[in-house]
């Protein structure tokens, strides 16, 4: 078997790569100003930009690796990689670390890792494995089935305790499950239902300082040196910005260290005082064309396997800017998810430019088995 | 190619690529628009807000109110003293900054910890948190040259109190430490760091001395550079005060009494002011504003000698024969013939208990004149075999006994007047009538305080006014009741004092140049047995905690100029041999030495 073919290469997706360093190479700008520091009569700035682009070019390598082999490989590696994730998040209560209270690291000796991460990958698999299989649209019994099957790694993630990374295998499935479309009848319960269940997680899943957060999202001017501190600072930031922006390294707001953890879930906080509407507004841009090239790869898959990849891919995004941006722009509560390329984080780098290698590897074997 | 490839021709759900079509949509519609409410709809609302965050505003420090003694020399004054703050927002690594402060300072690692934790809510954003409030110069030196590497590190510099005169007049000054969390929490004026009143003057004028802190205002740019400073609120000086106490008095009592446990209170029966006020031992209040190390404190706190008890007014002591004046100046009011006399064999006998005079030989033949300069036990017996308790007590509470002075020191004791109610209620037993003897000559269960001994023997000098104890020089004398006394019994008290200074038990006060009036007394710590009765031990061969406390209480006027002086010696012995001595070269001090 050929791994590169020339007729692979020539359909490369350069859109998709293009964006994507654009969106890497912006985050890596707006580090340099986030991580700037102040000191006594002079200005020094902390090198999270520099780690940053150490990572970035490691993912880019991951990104390469991901696109030489036919992905319809990964096929096969989807159950014994679900188990093993399943057996790391087993063994993490037994010999994990723990820190900040939870215990979520496996040391591995050389590094640690957080399997949570590798849950993520693996219910990507699952899902466009187990879903891609039929047409029908989905009925009670094997919307549970495939439910029953994400709700193993979330579960035991939930239980570390780490909410958000649970939440976020939890909604990468259900994302993926209403790309295969629901029975509507089905759907027409669910959208009863679930709204149902939120009371029962209020008092059963949340933590008292997940309550708080939402409280005080709810009502951010209950306690403004405290907890709504962060939600205040950070919209009067943005705010700030106005059409313009205040300009490179030049915002307020951010080097004066208003805006709490800047270089990290409110970085883009930071880019929108110092770039404006005008900057915001191709930011968000760029995302959208971002997604919207995985969404085309989605389409034009020549599998539907390859199909639900890419729309599994898709959903891993889409929710971590919608969740993001939606706690930095103050239209939902305070939750530490990052924003992707944005937000400073070496293996959330990593991973995010390996999915887009496995987007591309996807996108460039759309014509492999096409009849002339 | 395998065979495990899924056939080809099986397009994508069509829903499911709608779907993301309109996520991708519905994402840039959405957030658009909350873009365009926030920077450009609300945007000049948003800027104001970010510029307001620009102004950093600092505190200036009000100096507190000077205190003085009556002639104007210092008590209290302010020094500059060098703090360590942490501006927690400009700080990168608030736990390497607190390791190298240890490593500066000698700090204790987790103590520092801690506190940041602890007050971290206390600090407004950009507001220095005092570490420590007061560094050497030294270790000034040392951080002053690396605080440059080490952002978020600032020298604060703000008046300290020092007390010159230190341990002379701690227990009226009281002292000045850092405001804990529950002050922080009541007073809003402070903030973190800051001094506040703990004790004596200091604790209760601490409205009037603590000022109020002004306001500068600067504007930083995004590099943090201060563009402008203005001054927005001036800082108001903390009032000045003047006390009544006389320094140069107040160092000679304290000498007297210097290596003893004890009080001397020397008041200007007039108007109530307090010329002399010591406690002794006393305490360098100086330590207390740096801060006590725990050697320092447990050495205050396990002197067998007490040094932090105001013994002026928080330490109730039975009152001796002192109480004699207040018993004898009740029978009179209560009728009883001051001509008439009982015969004194030495003892007084109640049903089948025997109650001795001092006196072991006994007195002859005593009238109310000789009962008191004598002091003799047994008229007293009888005395308090006809009042009774309800009488004594009564007139006892209304010449201030019992009761607090209300003198503008905090933690006064009231002392205790016993009752019959009282003592039902304490013991829950009646009062029994032996009880009543006993407390005729002033044991039992009296306690007073050598204030309140001070405020009762101004009254009867200054014509029955029971006056507010004063420690302002310029405060309007205070009456608060008057004695239910007539002015001829009270005279009839007064000429019976005298008397006792010039032939009685007081006589060491005697001088030819001034009159004086005085009354011993020597309170019982333990009560002796029956066997021990007999041969009476000297103090000398007592232990310590075991002797007598002398008390004497006194008046002198000498030109127009009237003071009362009441000296207590814990302890000490008789009244005579202890106390006297002091009252003594007191008078020496006021009245100059007789030729």
């Amino acid at each position: 078997m050929t791994l590169i073919d020339r007729r692979i290469v020539q359909h490369i997706n350069w859109g998709l790569i293009g964006l994507t360093l654009l969106l890497f190479f912006v985050g890596v700008l707006n580090l340099y100003s986030a991580s700037g520091f102040r000191l006594e009569g002079g200005q020094a700035v902390q090198p999270y930009y520099q780690k940053q682009f150490i990572w970035g070019m490691m993912g880019l390598c991951g990104m390469v690796f991901f696109m030489i082999f036919d992905y319809r490989h990964l096929k096969v590696m989807a159950w014994p990689l679900f188990w093993l994730t399943v057996t790391l998040l087993l063994l993490v209560p037994v010999f994990g670390k723990t820190v900040y209270g939870a215990r979520r690291w496996l040391d591995l000796g050389l590094f640690s890792f957080q399997p949570s991460e590798l849950a993520k990958i693996a219910i990507l698999l699952i899902a466009a494995k187990v879903l891609s299989k039929g047409q029908k649209q989905l009925d009670w019994v094997p919307l549970f089935g495939v439910m029953a099957i994400g709700m193993i790694p979330a579960g035991l993630i939930i239980l570390q305790p780490d909410l958000g990374s649970g939440l976020s295998v939890l909604l990468l499935l259900g994302g993926v499950i209403l790309y295969r479309g629901i029975e509507l009848r089905v759907f027409k319960s669910l959208v009863v239902l679930v709204p149902a269940m939120m009371p029962l997680a209020w008092f059963f899943l949340l933590h008292d300082y997940q309550k708080q957060r939402i409280i005080t999202f709810l009502n951010p001017g209950k306690d403004p040196l405290g907890a709504g501190y962060h939600i205040i600072q950070s919209q009067i930031a943005i705010g700030s910005g106005k059409l313009w922006g205040k300009g490179f390294m030049a915002g307020t707001q951010s080097q004066l260290r208003f805006l709490p953890e800047k270089h990290t879930d409110f970085a883009v906080a930071v880019f929108g005082e110092e770039w404006g509407f005008v900057g915001s507004i191709i930011l968000l841009a760029l995302f959208c064309m971002f997604l919207y090239h995985i969404f085309l790869a989605a389409q034009d898959a020549k599998d539907r396997f390859g199909s639900f990849l890419a729309a599994g891919v898709f959903f891993y995004f889409f929710w971590q800017i919608l969740i993001n941006m939606g706690m930095v722009l103050g239209l939902m509560p305070v939750v530490g998810i990052p924003l992707p390329f944005i937000s400073y984080g070496g293996s959330a780098t990593v991973v995010n430019l390996c999915l887009i290698g496995l987007v591309l590897n996807v996108s460039m074997r759309r014509f492999v088995f096409k009849r002339a | 190619m395998n065979t495990q490839f899924e056939p080809e021709g099986q397009a994508p759900p069509r829903s499911g690529l709608l779907l993301l079509q309109g996520l991708v949509w519905g994402l840039f519609v959405l957030f658009a628009l909350r873009l365009w409410y926030l920077q450009i709809h609300k945007g000049d609302e948003y800027a104001e807000a970010a510029l307001e965050n620009q102004m950093r505003r600092e505190a200036i420090y009000a100096p507190r109110g000077l205190i003085r003694d009556r002639n104007g020399t210092l008590l209290a004054v302010n020094q500059p003293a060098y703090a360590l703050g942490l501006v927690r927002e400009d700080c990168p690594d608030v736990t390497a900054t607190l390791d190298k402060v240890t490593e500066w300072t000698g700090y204790d690692r987790l103590e520092l910890r801690e506190k940041f934790h602890k007050f971290k809510r206390l600090v407004k954003p950009f507001e220095p948190m005092i570490l420590i409030p007061d560094l050497p110069f030294e270790q000034l030196a040392v951080i002053e040259a690396n605080a440059l590497f080490w952002p978020g590190l600032e020298i604060v510099v703000r008046p300290r109190r020092f007390y010159p005169q230190g341990a002379l007049v701690s227990h009226v000054l009281g002292y000045v430490a850092e405001a804990n969390e529950e002050e922080l929490q009541k007073i809003s004026a402070l903030s973190m760091g800051d001094d506040v009143g703990k004790g004596g003057l200091e604790l209760t004028m601490e409205d009037r001395l603590r000022g109020g802190k002004g306001l500068r205002q600067s504007e930083v740019d995004a590099t943090g550079r201060r563009l402008e400073q203005i001054v927005v609120e001036r800082p108001t000086a903390g009032e000045n005060m003047v006390l009544s106490i006389d320094l140069p008095l107040q160092e000679h009592c304290h000498t007297l009494l210097e290596g003893r446990a004890g009080a001397v209170v020397v008041m200007d029966p007039d108007t109530g002011q307090l010329l002399a006020f010591v406690s002794q031992p006393g305490f360098d209040n100086n330590q207390f504003v740096t801060g006590l190390s725990e050697t320092q404190w447990a050495t205050l706190r396990d002197d067998p000698m007490h040094p932090l008890q105001n013994r002026v007014i928080q330490s109730a002591f039975p009152p001796g024969s002192v109480f004699k004046l207040v018993v004898g100046s009740a029978a009179l009011e209560m009728g009883v013939d001051p001509k008439e006399t009982i015969y004194c064999p030495g003892h007084w006998k109640l049903g089948r208990r025997v109650f001795r005079c001092w006196k072991k030989g006994g007195h002859g033949r005593v009238d109310f004149h000789k009962g008191l300069t004598q002091s003799c036990d047994v008229y007293f017996y009888q005395l308090g075999d006809r009042l009774g308790v309800d009488v004594m007590s009564r007139y006892a509470v209304a010449y201030g006994f019992g009761t607090r002075t209300g003198i503008d020191l905090p933690h006064e004791k009231a002392g205790l007047i016993p009752t019959r109610e009282w003592k039902r209620e304490r013991f829950g037993e009646p009062w029994q009538g032996g009880e009543n003897l006993n407390m005729a000559i002033g044991q039992g269960f009296n306690l007073v305080t050598p204030l309140q001994v001070t405020r009762f023997i101004a009254a009867l000098v200054n014509g029955g006014k029971l006056l507010k104890p004063l420690l302002l020089r310029d405060s309007e004398p205070m009456v608060q009741s008057r004695l239910p006394l007539s002015d001829e019994h009270r005279q009839m008290v007064l000429d019976a004092m005298v008397s006792t200074v010039e032939e009685g038990t007081a006589r060491r006060l005697r001088r030819r140049d001034a009159t004086i009036g005085g009354k011993t007394g020597t309170a019982q710590v333990v009560r002796l047995r029956a066997s021990e009765d007999e041969k009476r031990r000297k103090t000398e061969e007592m232990p310590y905690e075991e002797r007598d406390h002398a008390w004497l209480a006194s008046w002198g006027t000498k030109d127009n100029k009237n003071y009362v002086v009441v000296c207590m010696v814990e302890h000490g012995g008789h009244g005579s041999s202890a106390a006297g001595p002091v009252v003594r070269a007191v008078y020496d001090h006021l009245f100059g030495k007789p030729r």
